[in-house]
């Protein structure tokens, strides 16, 4: 699943860490859902969503040639 | 509590365990360092949770969790295997379902188990336990490879 969160973080002139410490989640966690290496649950994805204040589709784009993890 | 004084603590932990066997071995006294195995521990997961920084969230739990999955697929065919290995030598003995054999004559057969045997399986027991630490920690090792905790980017120092 590709996701635009680099992009928003720009957007609102946010470091990996600051978006990590208003989730509630390790910079490391950002960090691998940047890179593709991890799929957020549903929760999160709704709260980073919420954080950036846009629909959850502008975040994250599904794909069906996403690797099977 | 910083995570670098609950090392400091774990190590004081893990010496004063092993004086504590030590200790126990020499009074011939088991109770000693079962007790003192069971307070370590109890300290040590209070301690961790006083720990400041934040090191936990939904990806490393689910790291902890799949490497815990795959430990217990694997360790369970080792232990189910040894245990029937443990099991047909416990029946081929006079304690087992089988009669005793016959001894020479004039001799009888023992009616109780050695201290030695004992103690072998004790061995046996901290070896399957080292196996399974050796294990988890190794599938922990993979996943959190996998799901990127040692990556590195730009923000990084």
């Amino acid at each position: 699943m590709k996701n635009r969160i680099k992009v928003y973080r720009a957007m609102h002139d946010l470091t990996q860490e600051g978006l990590a410490n208003e989730l509630g989640v390790t910079r490391q966690t950002i960090l691998a859902i940047e890179k593709g290496k991890y799929d957020p649950s549903l929760v999160l994805a709704f709260k980073i969503a919420r954080f950036f204040g846009v629909a959850i589709e502008e975040i994250f784009l599904y794909s069906d040639t996403t690797e099977r993890r | 509590m910083k995570r670098n004084t609950f090392y400091l603590l774990t190590g004081i932990v893990v010496l004063a365990e092993v004086g504590t066997f030590w200790f126990s071995v020499e009074l011939e006294r088991p109770i000693l360092i079962q007790i003192a195995f069971i307070l370590g521990v109890l300290l040590l997961y209070l301690a961790r949770q006083r720990v400041d920084e934040r090191r936990e969230d939904e990806r490393t739990a689910m790291i902890t969790q799949k490497a815990a999955l795959r430990t217990l697929e694997i360790f369970w065919v080792i232990f189910f295997a040894l245990s029937l290995g443990s099991a047909v030598v416990a029946f081929s003995r006079p304690l087992g379902l089988r009669p005793p054999l016959p001894g020479p004559p004039g001799t009888t057969p023992p009616d109780m188990l050695e201290l030695p045997f004992i103690g072998g399986f004790a061995l046996i027991q901290m070896a399957l336990l080292s196996l399974m630490i050796i294990l988890y920690v190794g599938f922990r090792v993979y996943y959190a490879r996998k799901y990127g905790d040692w990556d590195t980017d730009e923000e990084q120092d």
